[in-house]
């Protein structure tokens, strides 16, 4: 892992700037309702990447360099074709930027991965819906290694209810 | 440096060593574990924090050559499709695994006979269910009994299946209208309290740790209650060399800490439980006049029948929401519909499925696993139809075993302590492509009845070498195998294997559950026959 330097944002230049937000511009203009991901990935959000991930500084200013041109089409061209790891740590930045922001989340609907409760006690909808019958009024469908053919087994329970009804041993909650 | 010797040496605490540590620590071994990573804080991980998408990428990345922690050692796979993935820490792969924990299936332990093809383990199911159970128990499952694809049990699941979301309904209505079978997946992850453990929050992060503790690692379902029994578990301790004597017994491992300093532990037996990969690594850095070629390999296989369970994604995009960034990153559902053979469809053996979350707004937003790129105007559109409307199935194809398909020692990359770096060799077979294919199309067809208006697909995914078996296989016949069929090694009475390198073939199934089954029935044996266990003097 690169070591952390104490503000990574000041690593990249006023030219190295510009052309990031270029680049973000063209991967992901304003439209649709959505602003662009030059508007979103200020100082903040580059910093808040750049700490989270260090080595991707270097991929980074590579793929902002200026030997590369002002256009940003041959830009992309040029890395997607000759430094494709450099192209997505372009990428990742612009797009992790972006969707690590509030606002743009608010605007895509996602709240972050949630902590839900779960409710394992409640009766699943499968089996209200009978999904779990269907199953299991097919029948066995395992390989029988003595006979190669699908198993036949006498009395398997054809229902929910009747696998229930009569339960194998358990040892729920046991260790 | 030498230590005082143990009864029991394991290199590995992931959790086939954890079972086999705490198993042998209630029987009273002095039980010594090797283990080259370190402890975790699970408040550490990732995916309670923003940064998760981000980190999941690099320093909780499943592939050792994307992190390149200390702990890692580098694998060099130019010469696979597929990269082996895995985990160097106390509780190995099950920090990241996923969690699904399907057991496997009568005919996977029959295919010679079956099929004509490959081999018999030396086992049964039947003879593997007892474990099965026990390590369910250990390990936490949460399942709905009756799964009619397996024979009947006699022991429930621990505890009740966790949901299967909104885009697992969708699929099982499906399924059920195709006359297809699907069931709810059981995973090692606690839908209740259990075993002091919390139960899960549906954060859909399994592969970047649990913060929970909810998914069942075995740093916590398994090393401390050994510790408490009094194993030792030494950490940061990477294991150079199995030493062995003019009898051909090992007597323990040369291993070197963090500092380059080297060691020496003594034991009167030695247990491999370092992974498909890093134990014939280590097998073959053994080799000495003896046994040239490594330890245990008179067999010429150590190292060789590397299996890795070929792995396409299929993909379905709906119009309503489904919220499917949330939910366990086991498996929702599975469907076994085709996993048995069926000669007309061109391939033997068959492929499990998994239907799976969906990830969140970055790996939505960045190139597909397939390249597809959506940049401009469109970017917009692409994130707000995929992000939270998909479900995927995810197929495991059985891998059937192939010896040039191969583990060697490089001779120009080493990992940090200077050790070699393991190669990978590795192609896919035509009878594992056909069957992808097959499989592929079949799940389109689920995905289609599911009412999925677009259809997107991943062939053959790089990153998904999840399941690293094979290459130490177990059987009866010392010329044919490196095992017997308690996973000790023909050549070496004292040196057993217990992770994955044990299988004889790979079946189609995740296979970590079968792992710790096979270990902790290897455990007993060792206790049974302790006293007829030969040891170095």
């Amino acid at each position: 892992m690169n070591g952390e330097i104490d503000d990574p944002v000041t690593a990249l230049d006023a030219a190295e700037r510009a052309t990031l937000a270029a680049v973000a511009d063209r991967l992901i203009p304003a439209a649709h309702g959505m602003p662009s991901a030059a508007a979103v990935v200020d100082d903040a959000r580059l910093r808040f990447v750049l700490n989270a991930r260090p080595d991707l500084l270097e991929p980074l200013r590579a793929a902002l360099r200026a030997d590369l041109g002002e256009d940003v089409e041959v830009r992309l061209d040029r890395l997607g074709r000759d430094e494709p790891a450099v192209l997505y740590a372009l990428q990742l930045v612009i797009v992790s930027g972006y969707y690590t922001d509030t606002s743009v989340r608010d605007l895509i609907g996602y709240p972050g991965q949630m902590a839900l409760e779960l409710r394992s006690w409640e009766v699943p909808p499968y089996i209200d819906e009978g999904l779990i019958d269907a199953v299991l009024a097919r029948g066995a469908t395992w390989r029988d290694p003595a006979t190669g053919a699908r198993a036949v087994v006498a009395d398997l329970p054809r229902t929910y209810a009747e696998r229930f009804s009569d339960p194998a041993p358990t040892n729920q909650g046991g260790t | 440096m030498t230590a005082e010797s143990a009864d029991v040496l394991i290199a590995g605490a992931g959790p086939s060593g954890g079972v086999v540590a705490l198993r042998l620590a209630q029987a009273g071994f002095k039980v010594v574990c090797l283990e080259q990573g370190g402890w975790l804080d699970r408040a550490d991980y990732p995916g309670d924090k923003l940064d998760w998408e981000l980190k999941a990428r690099k320093d909780w990345a499943t592939s050792p050559n994307l992190r390149g922690l200390a702990s890692d050692y580098p694998i060099v796979e130019d010469d696979s499709p597929v990269s082996p993935l895995m985990y160097n820490a106390v509780g190995g792969s099950t920090i990241l695994f996923a969690g699904a924990w399907p057991r496997m299936l009568p005919s996977d332990f029959r295919v010679r006979s079956l099929d004509g093809i490959a081999d018999d383990w030396p086992l049964d199911y039947q003879e593997l269910l007892p474990y099965y159970y026990r390590t369910d128990r250990q390990f936490g499952v949460s399942g709905l009994p009756g799964d009619p694809a397996y024979p009947p049990d006699t022991e429930d699941a621990p505890m009740p299946p966790l949901p299967i979301g909104a885009a697992g309904m969708k699929v099982a209505r499906a399924h059920t209208k195709l006359g297809w079978h699907w069931w709810p997946e059981f995973n090692s992850i606690n839908s209740v309290p259990y075993d002091g453990r919390r139960p899960c929050v549906q954060r859909s992060t399994c592969q970047s740790g649990c913060n929970e503790g909810a998914k069942a690692s075995a740093d916590l379902t398994h090393w401390p209650k050994a510790i408490a029994l009094g194993a030792k578990l030494i950490t940061g301790a990477r294991v150079r060399k199995l030493e062995t004597d003019a009898k051909g017994l090992v007597t323990g491992a040369t291993w070197i800490d963090g500092e380059g300093a080297e060691h020496l532990q003594p034991a009167k037996v030695t247990v491999l439980a370092a992974n498909a990969i890093g134990t014939p690594r280590l097998l073959l850095l053994s080799a000495g006049p003896r046994h040239p070629d490594g330890l245990a390999n008179s067999s010429g296989l150590v190292g060789r029948r590397l299996m890795m369970h070929p792995f396409a994604n299929v993909a379905g995009l709906f119009e309503d929401p489904l919220m499917s960034w949330q939910g366990q990153f086991g498996d929702l559902i599975e469907s076994l519909e085709y996993y048995e053979t069926d000669e007309k469809r061109g391939f033997v053996r068959g492929a499990r499925w998994g239907l799976a979350p969906t990830g969140g707004p970055i790996n939505t937003a960045l190139p597909s696993r397939a390249g597809e790129q959506i940049w401009g105007p469109d970017h917009h559109t692409h994130v707000r139809t995929h992000l939270g409307h998909g479900a995927n199935w995810g197929l495991f194809a059985e891998d059937l075993p192939d010896e040039a398909n191969h583990i060697t020692l490089s001779a120009t990359v080493t990992d940090a302590s200077g050790i070699p770096a393991p190669e990978v060799h590795y192609s896919m077979a035509d009878n594992a492509r056909r069957m992808l294919d097959f499989h592929i199309e079949r799940a389109k067809e689920s995905m289609e009845a599911a009412g999925a208006y677009k259809i997107e697909v991943d062939r053959l995914m790089r990153y998904s070498g999840w399941h690293l078996l094979g290459t130490a296989r177990m059987g009866d016949d010392p010329k044919a195998s490196v095992l017997d069929r308690w996973n000790r090694a023909h050549d070496v009475p004292n040196l057993y294997v217990v992770d994955g390198s044990c299988f004889v073939t790979s079946s189609g199934v995740n296979p970590t559950s079968s792992i710790v089954a096979l270990a902790l029935r290897a455990a007993d044996h060792m206790v049974e026959t302790r006293f007829e266990q030969q040891v170095p003097a």
